[in-house]
Formats: C-alpha cells, structure tokens, sequence
C-alpha cells in the first residue's frame, strides 16, 4: 500500500512538473500585462510538433532539436505579444481576451496544416525500467522530471536574482513607476513572452515525449494550466510550482485509486473546492 | 538644466494645462504650489515622460526630452519621487532601493545601499521587510532614498508630505534640506505651501493649469495673496 502510495506520488510530480511549466508562462504573462494567453497551450504544442520534425525529418538529435525548438518558441512568443497583443496594451482588457480566443485557433490550425492530423510522438533511447524498493521508474519519466525541474528552478532564480528578473517582478507590481525607475516596460514584456513560451514549448516536447502530440491536446493543457494558476494564486511563481505538483498528484491519486475516467473530475473539484474556501490561491499572501 | 516653455497636456481632448513656462537651474531647488487640480503633478508626470504633452517644449541639460518614453528620460539622469510612494510593494526595502539604481545596474550600487542606510537609519532595520508592509512615513522614505539611488542630476518630488503623519512631516522637510545640501538639483511639488516655501530657493504659483506668480521663495511668503491663499495667516 505504501509502495502504491509512493508510486502514485512519483507519477504524479512527473505530470504536474509539466502542468507547471505551463503554469509558470501563463502566471508570468498575466503577472505583468493581466492576459489570459489562452494560446499558450497551442504554442506548446506547436513546440512539440516541432522538435518530432527536428528529429524525425531533419534527424538532429534529441537535446539540440529541444533547445532549437525552445529557441523557436521564444521567437514566436515575442512575435505574439509584437503583433497580437501590443497594439491592444491600452484598451480594454475584452480586446486582449478575444486576441487571446483568435490567436488559440490560429496557432492550433497551422499546427493541423503544418504538421497534419496525426498524433505523434517524439521519439526517444530512453527504455530503461528503473525500480527503487518496489516503486516503478521509467528511465524517461526520470528525465522528464529532472528536465521540468531544471527549467523551473532555472525560471525561479532567474526572476528572483537578476536585474531582469527584478525588472519583471517591478512591472508586475507597479507598471509606471517600474518605468520611472529607468525600466523599458515593452523590452521586459518581450522578455517575458520569450521566456514564458519556451517553457511553454517545453512542456510540449516533454509532453510529446511522454504521451504524444495531438491536435486537441493544447485545450485540455491550457485548461489545466488555468487550472493550476487558480489553485496557487494568479501571478504567483511559488503557486505556479506548488499548484502544478498539487494538481498532478491529486490526478495520479484520482486514476489509481478511484477511476482513470474520474481523474479529470477529482482535479476540478479541487480546484473548485479551493476556489470556495481559499480564492485568493493556496500560496498567496504567505509569499511574494 | 531644466527649461519648460509653453507647455500644454491635456487628458482626451481636455486640456489641463495651458501654456506652462519655468526653468530650474542646476543646483537649485524650485518649487510648484498651488490648489489641488492646478495641473502640477500632471506637469511632472509629462516631464518624466508618463504623459504625452500637447504642444510646448522640455529640455533638459539643452537636449528635448518631450516625447521621451518614461525608462529614456530616468536615463537622461532625471528621477521622480511619485505621489503616494508607488513602492514596489512584494518586494523588499533593498529591492526597492536596488531598483531604483536600475540605469546604473552595470555599476557597483554596494556603497549606494550603504549611503542610504546611513541617510535613513529605519531602512536599515527594515531593508529585509516587504515594502508594502511598511507606514506610509516609512515607505515615504523608501521612496525619496530609491530616487536618490540613480544618483540623478534632477530630482523631482511629488507631494511627498501627503498622506503622512504631521511629526513624521517634519523629518521629511530635514531630509528634503539635508538632500539640497548635498548639491542635488529638485523639483518639487508640495500641498503644505509652508513647507515648500521654507525648502525652495524659488517657486511658482500655479492656478488652473497657468503660472499666475513667481519669484523668489522669501519674496512669495510675504506677498500678501500668496498668505491669504495658501499660508492660512
């Protein structure tokens, strides 16, 4: 019992590091312009197909075609928040949501005329079996779990120790005085859909790596995303980690011993049980 | 250092202020009164760059500065003091103070920090707290040491006694004395005309976005409207 308990944990930080990668780019960007980037899923996904393309047409390798697809997804980040969402940064925030609902079918057709209808998945060497005192570990479960967690303490550090992470955090707390203070409040916007979107896209190559990549994926990704942003507290990293592990638990715990069917269920219970008895988000006001 | 010529801002199609003109000279420090709603602190929001001016002129050190996005003109070597503090309030006191050495980030600001500690003691008790947990004279001490961390050539304030308790008043007034001996050229925008008379080397007196007086700070105190008006004799 104790091992299946265990067991259910490890499955559970697996996916909900990736929840949180997701998280951590949709809770940064609302953080600092208050959009909802409904497209973030897409892009993700779009990552995804990219790096099977990378890999299985162009044959680069595993670990340049993930950070050339990262690279990509930055580019595309800065080229959404140029495009789409600058010219809207002084409207009324219904603009911005409606971009966001437009640009999330745009992203989601290319990705159907560009990579097609079927689902694939990124292939990887990684078959190994571990087992640690009777709990399963699947070598690339192991990675996938490493990779999210280098990526996301690599985010947290890099907002929480650098000039242009203070940057970020002064923008998110006060726009017009970050702007007194000498900080060009577009470039950090830019920065931040950069960043946000290569985390995005690098969920989605984890995600194409441990499931597949399919056309309707990036709904129920975003979904969970918000999912996590409102468990945590909107605009909040610490939350963003915390809410990401949380759900992905709950969801392991809800498919073993419940019903797989029901895990999805279990998950917006508790986030609507978190919603009643604590909306401001499990981390909120206990952290900055 | 600083020239305004007939400026004119205005929010939608209503214009605040009409046609301002006044200059600082380095080293001075030269105040605006008037009633609130006169257009002051919309004059140094457009002179920071927060608000596009209608038509006039700002230099600054002989270049024009008019139209600069707000993160140019701190760079320029101008900072502000904003009203009501506007700290960056998840953060600690020495983020805050870190930030507002921000144009100067490639240099080392160790001894900046260090310096403002001494000018403020309380900060230095209070640096690892969140800003936003701090009282308004607190925070308003954050916000004067936090512009001074650019080192800037300018130093605007706006009302920096407002919202303060009246003993922590005072000590502002030393530290905006103490802040002019060190050479610092300000600007400053204050509702307690007393105060800012007793500070400033010169003012102008603003009414319904127009200049409708200026001189030298003893000569305003004695005029007779100037009393009537705003010193409450």
């Amino acid at each position: 019992m104790i091992i299946d308990f265990i067991q259910q944990i490890f499955n559970g930080l697996v996916v909900g590091s990736i929840y949180t990668l997701i998280a951590l780019g949709l809770t940064t960007i609302f953080g600092i312009l208050g959009i909802a980037h409904f497209a973030h899923g897409s892009v993700a996904m779009f990552g995804g197909y990219l790096a099977f393309f990378l890999i299985s047409t162009l044959g680069i390798g595993l670990l340049p075609s993930f950070i050339l697809a990262m690279a990509c997804g930055a580019l595309l980040g800065v080229v959404l928040e140029r495009v789409a969402y600058y010219p809207v940064r002084n409207a009324p925030p219904i603009n911005s949501f409606i971009i966001a609902l437009g640009l999330t079918l745009i992203i989601e057709k290319t990705n159907l005329l560009a990579f097609g209808v079927d689902q694939v998945i990124i292939p990887t060497p990684f078959n190994r079996v571990f087992s640690v005192g009777g709990v399963t570990m699947p070598e690339l479960r192991v990675y996938v779990l490493l990779t999210a967690a280098v990526l996301v303490v690599g985010m947290t550090l890099l907002i929480q120790r650098t000039w242009i992470g203070m940057a970020v955090r002064a923008v998110a707390q006060n726009r017009s005085t970050a702007a007194l203070m000498g900080i060009n409040v577009n470039s950090v916007s830019m920065f931040v859909f950069a960043l946000s979107s290569a985390l995005g896209v690098a969920a989605g190559v984890l995600i194409g790596a441990l499931f597949a990549v399919a056309p309707g994926v990036s709904e129920g990704l975003v979904v969970k995303g918000f999912a996590v942003l409102i468990l945590g507290g909107l605009g909040s990293i610490p939350g963003a980690i915390v809410g990401g592990m949380v759900l992905g638990v709950t969801e392991a715990f809800a498919a073993a011993f419940i019903s797989s069917g029901y895990k999805d269920v279990i998950s917006f219970l508790l986030m609507i049980a978190v919603l009643l008895v604590r909306p401001e988000g499990l981390m909120r006001g206990k952290t900055r | 250092m600083l020239e305004v010529s007939n400026l004119r801002i205005g929010y939608g199609l209503a214009e605040v202020v009409h046609g301002v003109s006044f200059d600082v000279q380095a080293g001075e420090c030269v105040s605006l009164i008037g009633p609130n709603g006169a257009g002051k602190s919309t004059i140094l929001k457009a002179i920071c760059g927060l608000l596009p001016a209608m038509g006039g002129e700002i230099r600054f050190e002989g270049q024009s500065i008019l139209g600069l996005p707000g993160h140019r003109v701190a760079h320029r070597g101008i900072s502000m003091c904003p009203e009501g503090r506007q700290m960056f309030p998840e953060m600690t006191v020495l983020e805050n103070l870190q930030l507002g050495a921000y144009s100067r980030r490639r240099e080392a600001i160790k001894d900046d920090i260090d310096e403002m500690m001494t000018l403020f003691p309380r900060l230095r008790e209070r640096s690892g707290q969140l800003a936003g947990t701090l009282s308004g004279g607190e925070q308003e001490m954050v916000a004067i040491a936090r512009a001074l961390m650019a080192r800037p050539r300018l130093c605007i304030f706006d009302e920096p006694s407002l919202g303060i308790a009246p003993r922590v008043v005072d000590e502002i007034e030393q530290t905006l004395l103490a802040i002019k001996a060190r050479g610092v050229t300000i600007l400053l925008v204050e509702q307690s005309v007393s105060m800012a008379l007793r500070v400033a080397d010169r003012a102008y007196v603003l009414e319904a976005g127009l200049i409708v007086l200026e001189g030298p700070s003893a000569d305003l105190a004695s005029n007779e409207g100037v009393q009537n008006a705003y010193l409450g004799y």
